[in-house]
């Protein structure tokens, strides 16, 4: 129960504040700040993939309809839930993730947070551009649009990470 | 099909993937052609709220600025009427009674949302079929030409700027009447391009462009821009044309949707069209 609350609410909070700050936040050269796959990689690790997907495609869809992206957002996120696992199994600690289901992300490390929110970040960036784009003929414009939007996105993700959600615990 | 359900079974993870794609991405193309879908855009009641209490904080910022802007515009119009122009022939005299019809009619409106650094980017206005707008009508700002209507609700509808893909509304050089397509090729939100204008006509940099007219969207003479650089295509003998907009999307707030009100005749007239079997 209470972790659905906390879901719902760092739901709300990434969905309010890429909707309604990161959308307008436009730093130029098609620089575009999205934060919202930080709630797919916090979603609970042993989550199964379909529930993960379904949840994904809802945020992806409700920051669709408020950014006239039309199911671009809800593409790209449903993407990123279902290579989730793949990825997490690629860049999994020694003893697997057995020991730190419950204790959150702080524990597994920054590198870890590098390798595979990064590697998420970047699949997410480029599938969404190209899906916004849809010409082959623009590809430099759209991996200079993600080589400069990942960065971004990642360190906005960490400040969110450390403003509004707390360490557990405390 | 014992086989099919295990091989349902085994691919379920990929099936439900591939099915909500597939949902995202039949959304992504016919989202402007299916109207019951349009509580997923921003001229839906509840997202456009959002956004209006949004624009209700910020709009605030930028009155200083939008005063100027239309008080120019009205000392331009006022410069324009009857009462300031003094009369130069004073030997004939001018009966206006019904050799002049009105042809446009201009709804004013407030921009509650806006992008333009999106590959395409779209706006959204208070004003929807309530206030009389339909798809496919134009839009303009104080400065120029802003965009086309995309889609209505009942009390906002949505923009699709210039900055877009494919704008594709016709425009010319005022100076000798060339004309050409807008395109966008996402460089920067000040600059579009011109397609099409053949490498055969002369013209100079720094020319006025302006609507053409000749869709009935825009009343012909709405400047664009001007041309900013020039040079001819190495593989096509077209210029390629550089346009620097009048219209500074990045602190627009004011526009105008533009209603042609002979836009049913257009319209039946170019039904009667026959379609041409060679073009699809």
């Amino acid at each position: 129960m209470n972790q659905i609350v906390s879901i719902s609410l760092r739901f709300l909070l990434l969905f309010f504040l890429q909707v309604l700050v990161l959308n307008n936040l436009e730093i130029g050269w098609g620089t575009y700040i999205m934060i919202y796959p930080f709630f797919i990689l916090l979603l609970p690790f042993e989550m199964g993939i379909i529930p993960l997907m379904l949840i994904s495609f809802f945020m992806g869809i409700s920051i669709d309809s408020l950014s006239n992206t039309f199911g671009m957002h809800a593409s790209a996120a449903v993407l990123v839930a279902y290579l989730r696992p793949f990825i997490f199994k690629a860049f999994a600690p020694r003893d697997g993730y057995d020991s730190v289901e419950t204790a959150g992300i702080r524990v597994l490390g920054f590198q870890w947070l590098i390798g595979t929110y990064g590697t998420l970040l970047v699949i997410h960036h480029l599938w969404f551009f190209m899906l916004e784009s849809l010409q082959l003929n623009e590809i430099l414009l759209i991996l200079r649009k993600v080589a400069l939007s990942v960065p971004l996105s990642f360190a906005f993700s960490l400040l969110v990470q450390f403003i509004f959600m707390r360490r557990r615990g405390e | 099909m014992r086989n099919l359900i295990a091989f349902l079974q085994r691919f379920r993870l990929f099936l439900v993937f591939i099915v909500l794609q597939v949902i995202a991405l039949t959304m992504m193309v016919n989202m402007s052609v299916y109207a019951n879908l349009q509580f997923l855009s921003t001229t839906s009641k509840i997202n456009a709220g959002i956004f209006s209490w949004r624009q209700g904080v910020d709009k605030h910022f930028y009155l200083e600025t939008q005063n100027q802007r239309l008080a120019r515009e009205n000392a331009y119009l006022r410069a324009r009427l009857k009462q300031s122009n003094y009369q130069v022939e004073r030997n004939t005299t001018l009966i206006e009674d019904t050799t002049y019809k009105r042809k446009y009619k201009y709804i004013p409106g407030t921009v509650i949302q806006s992008t333009y650094d999106k590959r395409n980017n779209y706006m959204t206005i208070d004003l929807g079929s309530n206030h009389g707008v339909k798809k496919g009508d134009g839009v303009i700002s104080t400065a120029g030409v802003v965009g086309i209507v995309h889609m209505v609700g009942t009390d906002y509808s949505l923009v699709k700027t210039v900055l877009s893909q494919n704008i594709n509304q016709d425009v010319m050089l005022e100076k000798n009447g060339a004309f050409g397509l807008m395109k966008w090729d996402q460089k920067s939100p000040r600059v579009i391009q011109i397609e099409g204008i053949s490498s055969d006509i002369y013209f100079k940099k720094w020319v006025k462009v302006v609507t053409r007219g000749s869709a009935g969207v825009f009343p012909k003479g709405i400047p664009v821009g001007i041309v900013k650089r020039r040079k001819k295509l190495e593989d096509r003998p077209l210029w390629y044309v550089d346009v620097l907009l009048t219209t500074d999307f990045r602190t627009i707030q004011q526009i105008y949707v533009v209603k042609n009100l002979d836009q049913e005749e257009i319209d039946k007239l170019q039904r009667a069209i026959p379609i041409d079997k060679d073009e699809d």
